[in-house]
């Protein structure tokens, strides 16, 4: 019985867990945002404000690099390599070509 | 190390905790404010809640459609819980509730609010902050005191130059600026500044800054502080994010040095014909608002031909001081694909401009509006 209960019972938690993020993610703003690598680092945003004041940006290397620091001047948990991450994600979705 | 990183993983997985908790209810767009669900959600937290340009039809401006900038929320506040500090360069630093504030006189004006950010979505490269397009604009009648009788309560001292508004908003963190901005003691004296409690008849809303809000009429919106809690009578500008860093722009006549911004700029936006329209060939109106920060509106010129020929509109209706006008123009519409605009003029030789040069905050964006309508 544990045999057959175990895996479902896994694959149930993952489902909430799964559930539970996307529901996170609806509450904090209207329109979902691209699930790629890094993704979940952006969850961290919503400790201070919602996910549309960062994604709505169009920034370059140089703008999301700062914009990411001053975030972590007022207390943002972003550890270097986690901005790393955050950096190569919000680049390549919410990067503006010609921004700076 | 290890320490810091579980108190980050604590700290994500409570937020999300939080958000699991809330949920449902905020899920749905429209429920985020209720009444409000014609705007266009900015942002959610803090509430940022943008105009349809189709919805600014009349003088004005109804409360259920008036934009929301919030820089940060605030918990709203019982009016009988209200009250205001005033204290700085002054001589009888006082506490002032509700009541204190209903002895002195009161007035009522049209004053039109925009965000020193309307227009910034248009900024290429993009602008950094709330990408509002047209609609961070609005004209309300704003029932309150006088700053200057407000102000003469506490007897400042010559030596104040400036006054700085801090309301009841809190940055979400410690380390995160408080939003506090300041004004030259000229404009915090001049007659038309004020100390509002009441919007459009009404008691002054959470959401729109009550129960008492500065009103800066010409100023950027961001001098209206919302949510007042404290006054302080400064003898520089103040010195803080908001002030210093935000709300900026480069000199125009020295762009390595920036200035807190103040007046809004000369500005017209055209609500009829709206963007895409397909009008019956003949007569029809083109119409909108303009209005002028510090300057007095001195004329309209509207273009039906992408700005090679202009020709002068009319004002019309009611206006105040500070408000908006509205403007119409006569246009007999030939078929075929046309470019309207509009360009404003005012008493400072301000015009609208065809472009304006990129600012990395994005202020400032008062280029001519044109709007695209088909003719059958
Ligand atoms: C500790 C609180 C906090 C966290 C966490 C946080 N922010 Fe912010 N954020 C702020 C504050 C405060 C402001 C407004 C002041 C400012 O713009 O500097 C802001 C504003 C912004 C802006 C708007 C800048 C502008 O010009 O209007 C962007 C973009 C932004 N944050 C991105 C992010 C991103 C991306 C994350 C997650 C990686 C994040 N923030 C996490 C506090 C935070």
């Amino acid at each position: 019985m544990w045999r057959s209960l175990r895996p479902a019972a896994l694959l149930a938690v993952t489902a909430w867990m799964v559930l539970g993020l996307r529901l996170a993610l609806a509450s904090a703003q209207n329109t979902p945002i691209p699930q790629t690598p890094g993704w979940e680092l952006v969850m961290r945003c919503v400790i201070c404000h919602s996910v549309e004041v960062a994604v709505q940006q169009r920034f370059g290397p140089r703008g999301w690099s700062d914009t990411l620091d001053r975030m972590i001047k007022y207390g943002a948990p972003i550890p270097p390599e986690d901005k790393e991450t955050l950096l190569v994600y919000l680049l390549r979705h919410y990067r503006d070509p010609a921004g700076r | 190390m290890t320490t810091t990183r579980r108190g980050f993983l604590i700290a994500g997985g409570a937020a999300i905790a939080l958000l699991r908790a809330t949920g449902a209810r905020a899920q749905q767009p429209a429920a985020l404010v209720p009444g409000k669900d014609r705007l266009i959600v900015r942002s959610p937290r803090p509430i940022n809640l943008e105009t349809r340009l189709g919805d600014l039809t009349a003088y004005h401006t109804p409360d259920d459609v008036f934009f929301v900038r919030n820089n940060y929320d605030a918990a709203p506040i019982a009016p009988a819980q209200w009250s205001m500090k005033i204290e700085g360069e002054v001589d009888n630093p006082r506490v002032l509730r509700l009541d204190d504030l209903q002895k002195l006189s009161m007035f009522t004006q049209d004053v039109t609010l925009e965000c020193a950010g309307n227009g910034r979505s248009f900024h290429k490269p993009r602008a950094s902050g709330i990408q509002w397009e047209n609609g961070a604009v609005g004209n309300a009648a704003w029932k309150g005191v006088r700053l200057a009788d407000v102000l003469r309560l506490a007897r400042p001292r010559p030596t104040g130059r400036h006054v700085a508004f801090d309301g009841l908003d809190r940055p979400p963190t410690p380390q995160a600026p408080d939003f506090i901005r300041s004004v030259p003691i000229w404009k915090a004296l001049e007659p038309h500044t004020m100390i509002a409690l009441e919007m459009n008849g009404k008691p002054l809303p959470h959401l729109h800054g009550g129960p008492a809000r500065a009103i800066v009429p010409g100023f950027v919106g961001s001098a209206s502080v919302k949510w007042l809690e404290r006054i302080i009578v400064l003898a520089d500008e103040f010195d803080g994010f908001y002030m210093k860093s935000n709300y900026t722009a480069p000199r125009a006549d020295n762009d390595k040095e920036i200035y807190s911004l103040q007046s809004l700029e000369v500005k017209s936006v055209i609500v009829g014909p709206t963007e895409g329209a397909k009008l019956p060939a003949g007569r029809t109106t083109v119409w909108g608002w303009a209005w002028s920060g510090e300057g007095e509106l001195t004329g309209i010129d509207v273009s039906t031909d992408g700005g090679q020929s202009w020709s002068p509109g009319t004002f019309t209706g009611r206006w105040d001081r500070y408000s908006w006008r509205k403007w119409e123009a006569e246009w007999d519409a030939r078929p075929g694909a046309h470019t309207v605009m509009a360009r404003a003029s005012d008493s400072l030789g301000r015009i609208q401009p065809t472009s304006r040069t990129f600012n990395r905050l994005g202020y400032r964006w008062n280029v001519i509006h044109a709007v695209k309508v088909d003719v059958a």
